[in-house]
């Protein structure tokens, strides 16, 4: 748990609008004479999501187009959103415009938003970079936002002490019993990197087609309980006898200090902290068949948005490779066009740990699994 | 002007005085007490009707929600190691904290004033930075296991992520309120007493035992109950430096409203947590009662 710091973020809204202003004060051009149009965008995330958009993505959005002023608000680890889903859906309902452009919230949301068609739906038509993007990765979202960058969660690895780093899941797990005390995953409450971990010992015995799409019954949670005891039988091989710290980066603290050698880590933040310097040199990450789950980042349009034209330029520009590079310098993250536009190097850089992921288990689902496993895993110690 | 009207304008003045500062006292309250009935009051009642009436299709009050959180093992178990954690930090609080407040209130001299500056730093750190240099200093390869490894002792218990963690961060937390609320109180006692009781021959035992201790019982009562109700809400400190399970109820109820997404058994967890604390508030309000009729 890390404390919001408001006045901080806002402190940094307030920089960054001037500098947009000064921006465009100083440069008339043949767009100064129009009315500056100001998007609004309400984005949901950690510090470097902030960061990747105050500092990468308007900056260079608005230099390349002065026409746009962008007023950005930050939803700290996406405290906000529930209050940024009901406005929109009174707007809806009162047939009004809403001053929200653009929401990067989280697929719970969007999914509930459909049916009350809250979204504009996207085509390549409106947004002609779309066209970069994998049919599959769209289509599971149903065309409603636009996946601009992705991430998933991979295995990493201290090379100093794992020799043969493990090809599949089956290895991970052997690798544990024979190294006891050196792995471990956080507390699936508190971080994803631990969720991929828990699914995937539960994905092992079923088909996670079956618990990640809409359909929610409790009675089909009856088949998790061979992953359950999988789980169980490794809680003495974890480190310190089985602790789960709280959160993906006190996971990455005991990689860094070598307290162990290797957990499920997520793939922008363990990237993001070897290129800082943050882990040691030996620190690799891979993916293992089948992979982790990840997810695509998606920023969604609200149909009563009062700016529709001006988000599909910067939608269309979110896909173009000025913007992709950003991705993937300042947050590791991958990129939400398909690889092959990527270049070369950065296809090098990423092909041991981009090999696509497994879907996340349904809301209902996943907020069963983290019950499920401090009762089934950790409290049955 | 008639002398009726006169005499009629001189008895109204009083009586509208009165209704004028009657009416300001009743200005001056109402804030504190709005936020009260508001936001306090009335979302607790709601709040327990809910937890008694989880199916709004059926009519009538059950305690289906109870019962069925009552039946799981872990949330019984999250519920004593809750109670133990919070009576363990209090007793070990108290402990250290009455014989410095005694030593501030009897001691004369330079040590006893810079000590009293001294124990009052951990009300002015965040307890979230309390939380995290506890861990720096208790983890594995951390400080405290450092010294006892160059000293020869190889294996040593786990001192953080359980409930070790959670006492040592709470009393280290929770000391300086403790010694002032206790010091307060012992400064209460009259000093010609203590001087009296000397005159004819008591020593500091018996000082202690026959004049101290009976006059300090309530503010005593007063700073055990405050402590139990603040170790036993904490959220922060069990979060940091606890472990998986067994958890404290703070955590407990945080988990199922925002990661289990079962708002109605955070609810009712948060209902059994509030008749404990309840049952130890009404102790506060006796103690308190009894020293406003000048009991001491």
């Amino acid at each position: 748990m890390r404390p919001a710091r408001p006045v901080r973020v806002g402190a940094a809204v307030l920089a960054i609008l001037l500098a947009v202003l000064l921006a465009g004060a100083g440069r008339p051009g043949p767009a100064g004479a129009q009315q500056p149009v100001t998007l609004n965008l309400y984005i949901s995330g950690d510090t470097n999501i902030f960061d990747l958009w105050q500092k990468g993505f308007i900056p260079a959005f608005s230099k390349r187009y002065p026409q746009y002023r962008v007023n950005f608000v930050g939803l700290m680890h996406g405290n906000g959103n529930d209050g940024i889903y009901d406005k929109l859906l009174a707007a809806k309902r009162a047939g009004r415009r809403t001053d929200v452009d653009l929401w990067e919230t989280e697929p719970g949301y969007v999914t509930q938003g459909i049916p009350e068609g809250l979204w504009l739906k996207l085509s390549p038509r409106a947004v002609p970079n779309l066209a970069k993007v994998p049919k599959d990765v769209l289509e599971a979202a149903e065309y409603y936002g636009l996946p601009y960058r992705g991430s998933s969660v991979v295995i990493g690895y201290n090379s100093q002490f794992v020799k043969t780093p493990p090809k599949t899941f089956d290895d991970v797990v052997a690798w544990i019993k024979a190294n006891p005390g050196k792995f471990t995953y956080c507390d699936p409450n508190t971080g994803g990197s631990g969720q991929a971990f828990v699914t995937a010992a539960i994905y092992r015995y079923v088909d996670p087609a079956r618990y990640s799409g809409k359909p929610y019954d409790v009675k089909d949670e009856a088949a998790w309980e061979q992953g359950w005891k999988m789980l169980r039988d490794l809680q003495p091989a974890m480190y310190n006898n089985g602790f789960h710290p709280n959160g993906n980066v006190a996971v990455l603290q005991l990689l860094a200090q070598q307290n162990i050698y290797m957990a499920s880590v997520w793939s922008d933040m363990g990237l993001d902290f070897y290129t800082r310097g943050q882990l040691p040199k030996s620190m690799r990450f891979t993916q293992i068949t089948p992979p982790l789950i990840g997810d695509d980042a998606r920023v969604t349009l609200p149909a009563g948005s009062a700016h529709i034209g001006g988000t599909l330029v910067l939608l269309n520009w979110l896909l173009t490779p000025e913007a992709q590079n950003m991705v993937i310098n300042m947050v590791a993250g991958y990129p939400g066009i398909d690889w092959k536009y990527m270049p070369a190097s950065v296809r090098e850089k990423f092909k041991d740990v981009a090999k696509g992921f497994a879907p996340y288990p349904n809301p209902k689902y996943l907020a069963d699994i983290k019950r499920l496993w401090h009762e089934k895993v950790v409290a049955a110690q | 002007m008639s002398a009726v009207t006169v005499r009629a304008a001189a008895r109204g003045a009083p009586a509208r005085r009165a209704w004028k500062e009657g009416a300001l006292g009743l200005a001056l309250v109402l804030p504190p007490l709005m936020v009260l009935v508001f936001l306090i009051v009335l979302p607790a009642i709601t709040a327990i009707l809910d937890t008694l009436t989880p199916d709004p299709t059926v009519r009538g009050f059950t305690p289906a929600l109870y019962t069925q959180l009552l039946a799981s093992r872990i949330v019984r178990s999250d519920i004593v190691f809750t109670v133990v954690v919070t009576l363990v930090s209090v007793a070990v609080t108290f402990a250290l904290s009455y014989p410095l407040a005694l030593y501030l209130r009897f001691a004369r001299g330079r040590l006893p004033a810079v000590l009293a500056v001294l124990f009052t730093i951990p009300l002015f750190v965040p307890v979230v930075i309390a939380s995290f240099a506890m861990i720096t200093f208790l983890v594995n390869h951390g400080v405290i296991s450092t010294i006892f490894y160059r000293l020869g002792v190889q294996r040593f218990p786990p001192l953080v992520y359980n409930a070790t963690g959670i006492v040592l961060t709470e009393v280290w937390a929770s000391l300086p309120f403790a010694v002032l609320i206790l010091g307060a109180g012992l400064q209460a006692i009259d000093g010609a007493l203590i001087d009296g009781a000397r005159d004819v021959g008591a020593g500091p035992l018996r000082t202690f035992g026959s004049i101290i201790l009976p006059l300090n019982v309530t503010p005593t009562m007063i700073a055990l109950t405050l402590l139990f109700i603040n170790v036993f809400g904490s959220f922060t400190i069990p979060y940091l430096v606890g472990g998986n399970a067994p958890q404290m109820l703070g955590v407990t109820m945080t988990n199922y409203l925002t990661q289990y997404l079962r708002r109605s058994e955070a609810v009712t967890l948060a209902v059994m947590a509030f008749v404990i604390s309840a049952v130890v508030g009404a102790v506060y309000v006796v103690s308190v009662s009894r020293r406003e009729r000048g009991a001491v």
